[in-house]
């Protein structure tokens, strides 16, 4: 193989898939990105943790040989962040060795073959549909914060993508882990109806959320089975997320969400976030409750730890059930309120034990579920 | 032999907590699960004495086939006693990624059965099915399904204990093995337990029973004759584990996310043991076993703890921690050794040994939850 490649170009190809090549890993190809090259000018490159790939098509300046190989992800990336801005990089393959050259620099890297390079099967994915890369990062954005880092329960480490029908056919996403909730529903994308419960894993989300970030203008092509999902984005010589889905099943998270509460509370969420914020610096790794006291017309946020002692902050409200008092985690209720948009938030309370729902309203898109805590 | 480790405290005994809100329970465990693994995998090995581990050195038995165990063969044992017992027995290299993706496979099918499913290893785990959330209308028959479930997609056989609480139903499990059922019903369980030897009683090692048995204490029903003060005076804190066991009662919920603390074991000899030789071996021995059980349960610990109980009944521990996890059994044994060597000379022999890894991964995390108040959702 043999190419000429703009080291821009280059590296922020190769930003995009390092990040699926896991720092250390037991399987030495595991830590290389394979790169293709045709004669028809076009250059891939693919990244690969066995369980996520990524494939990037660029156009190169020049493939004199075409061919491919597998070489260290973190190492050529490295050469590319440190060369030259504006210098162009030739690849060049002999004697299972690359050779880098750029300006006056020059390196030698070592090299896998490329049939050893895995690939995953992707098998059919019958089901296929588009969304908006926005709407899409929107989605990811609502709900990914609440997705589960315990891995005992793997089923909740992603976000959980089904259809339904409710009073027109939607396409909803889930995440929780077991303390709060986030959903996001959008009108159903034509095609995928009939497509199966899907739970895609939280790095495959990360990964795709930084893919979508240079695509926003377009849209993303979603392609999927029960067991492996493919999102397409950027068109012609764009990028190529193909990730396996977890093998599990979701917990039906609707009878969580609750329909009977009764006492509303309208506030700012930007004033709310602060206060929290605030009064939260008294609170210590071990206690994160902050305590919230409701009157009429205000929030009495509230924390106080035997180490740091106290800390108290007003907010005015629109509330006029009866006055109680509930406790949350700071940090989870500020994920929350960070993804609120708009001058108002509606939560939706019932008693200090009780599931309170969170909205910017009732047409949102957007819904969230926070368990208190007892304080 | 070694004790089983010590069971986690049962919740105070209340007759009447028991009775209310009556709970379905069920324990499920894989019959010979490595063995049988390997048996399935390789199907020269069928029909034939199987064990699973090292057979070199101090290997011990991590599992045995039940060809195996027809010539006395357990679980636990030194490799060279088992060849001993059995001249024909085939020695097969664990393989914890199968034995791993196995289990996944089996978790899965109990989490389509009930949320509340509480892995005790990668073998065997508890099910609160009270919740009958698939509307199947009875624990027994969610059993059934289960092992025919497990059956069909692993090709494996299982055993179900059904019962309202964690110690009958662990007990059930064991009764009708392999590939059994048992149900204790509610008002069973006391009659149940009495007619057990012992020996059956979970944390009941073959020091415990030979110290019960000079008591007069061979059988539940013996056990239940005594009262709670007589348990504490001989067992400490583990008499009121037998005082309620032998009454059937255990409140313990269904954890799912119970994090471990510390995984270990321990050994007390017949005779108690001084020499540097002896103590080094006895070491080794226990290293074998307690890696064994550190890799049954995937467990990784930063802090590695030495135990020794002096002739004169005094105990001691020495500790050491790393700032990173105890990377490997080779490890873990060169640890377990420091600790031994800077106890060296002993004052006096030693009746007791234990070695455990403690400060586990996950562990932190789990304690910051128990101590904060945060409710759940699901």
């Amino acid at each position: 193989m043999k190419a000429t490649i703009e080291r821009a170009t280059l590296l922020r190809c190769l930003s995009h898939v390092q990040s699926v090549v896991e720092r250390r890993n037991t399987i030495p190809i595991l830590s290389n990105v394979l790169i293709e090259a045709d004669s028809s000018g076009m250059l891939k490159i693919m990244a690969t943790d066995l369980d996520l790939q990524v494939v990037e098509s660029l156009s190169a300046v020049s493939v004199e040989t075409a061919g491919a190989i597998t070489v260290s992800a973190h190492l050529l990336f490295d050469i590319a962040r440190k060369l030259p801005d504006g210098s162009q990089v030739s690849m060049e393959t002999a004697d299972n060795r690359m050779t880098v050259k750029a300006g006056r620099s020059r390196f030698s890297l070592p090299t896998l073959p490329r049939d050893d390079f895995p690939t995953i099967v992707e098998g059919d994915l019958p089901t296929s549909f588009e969304l908006p890369a926005k709407k899409l990062a929107e989605l990811i954005d609502r709900t990914r914060f609440a997705i589960s880092t315990e891995e005992t329960r793997y089923y909740l480490n992603g976000i959980f993508l089904h259809v339904a029908e409710d009073e027109e056919p939607v396409l909803k996403a889930a995440a929780t882990d077991g303390h709060r909730l986030a959903r996001f529903t959008l009108p159903r994308p034509e095609g995928a109806e009939g497509m199966p419960d899907v739970i895609v894993p939280r790095k495959a989300v990360a990964e795709l959320r930084k893919l979508l970030e240079e695509a926003l203008d377009g849209n993303v092509a979603i392609e999927l089975s029960a067991s492996k999902i493919r999102f397409s984005m950027g068109g012609e010589g764009g990028v190529v997320l193909t990730s396996k889905l977890i093998d599990g099943t979701f917990p039906d998270y609707s009878r969580v969400i609750p329909t009977g509460n009764d006492k509303l509370l309208k506030v700012d969420p930007r004033s709310l976030y602060d206060g929290v914020d605030r009064v939260a610096t008294i609170a210590t790794e071990k206690t994160r409750a902050v305590k919230m006291g409701l009157d009429q017309d205000r929030v009495t946020l509230s924390v106080s730890s035997p180490d740091n002692g106290t800390a108290a902050e007003e907010v005015p409200a629109d509330y006029s059930a009866e006055g109680f008092e509930i406790g949350f985690n700071a940090n989870y209720l500020k994920d929350i309120l960070g993804q609120i948009e708009g001058d108002s938030v509606e939560l939706h309370l019932a008693d200090p034990g009780a599931p309170t729902l969170i909205r910017q309203n009732d047409k949102s898109q957007a819904l969230y579920v926070l368990m208190p805590m007892r304080v | 032999m070694m004790p089983s480790p010590p069971p986690e405290p049962l919740a105070p005994y209340s007759p009447e907590g028991e009775a209310n809100g009556l709970r379905k329970i069920i324990h499920v465990d894989m019959d010979a699960f490595f063995a049988s693994v390997e048996q399935r995998d390789n199907p020269a090995l069928r029909g034939k004495p199987v064990a699973v581990g090292g057979s070199a050195g101090r290997g011990v038995v991590a599992a045995a086939s039940y060809e195996a165990r027809k010539f006395g063969v357990r679980s636990a044992m030194p490799s060279v006693t088992a060849k001993r017992k059995c001249p024909d027995l085939i020695f097969c290299s664990s393989r914890f990624d199968v034995y791993r993706s196995v289990s996944q496979q089996i978790r899965e099918i109990f989490h389509h059965y009930t949320p509340l499913v509480e892995p005790l290893s990668l073998d065997e785990a508890y099910l609160d099915v009270t919740d009958d959330i698939r509307g199947i209308g009875s624990a027994t028959r969610i059993a059934e399904l289960i092992r025919t479930d497990i059956l069909r997609e692993t090709q494996l056989t299982a055993s179900a204990g059904v019962s309202y609480n964690k110690f009958l139903a662990k007990l059930a499990s064991d009764q009708n093995k392999p590939n059994g059922t048992c149900i204790i019903r509610p008002g069973q369980g006391a009659a149940f337990v009495q007619s057990l030897p012992i020996r059956r009683f979970h944390g009941v090692g073959p020091r415990g029973a030979e110290k019960m048995a000079k008591l007069g204490i061979e059988t539940g029903a013996d056990l239940a004759t005594k009262d709670r003060e007589f348990l504490r005076a001989h067992f400490g804190s583990f008499g009121d584990y037998l005082f309620r066991a032998a009454r059937g009662i255990d409140l313990r919920p269904v954890r799912p996310h119970r994090i471990r603390k510390s995984l270990g074991g321990e050994r007390t000899f017949r005779e108690d043991i001084h020499e540097e030789n002896a103590l080094r071996e006895t070491l080794d021995t226990i290293v074998e076993l307690v890696w064994e059980r550190i890799e049954r349960a995937e467990a990784r610990g930063k802090t590695v703890t030495l135990k020794l109980k002096y002739t004169d009944f005094q105990l001691i521990t020495r500790a050491r921690s790393l700032p990173r996890m105890v990377a490997d059994k080779a490890e873990f044994s060169e640890i377990g050794h420091v600790l031994l060597n800077d106890l060296l000379p002993l004052p006096q022999p030693i009746r007791l040994m234990g070695l455990t890894l403690s400060n586990l991964e996950g562990a932190d995390q789990a304690e910051e939850e128990d101590d904060s108040a945060q409710l759940s959702l699901l």
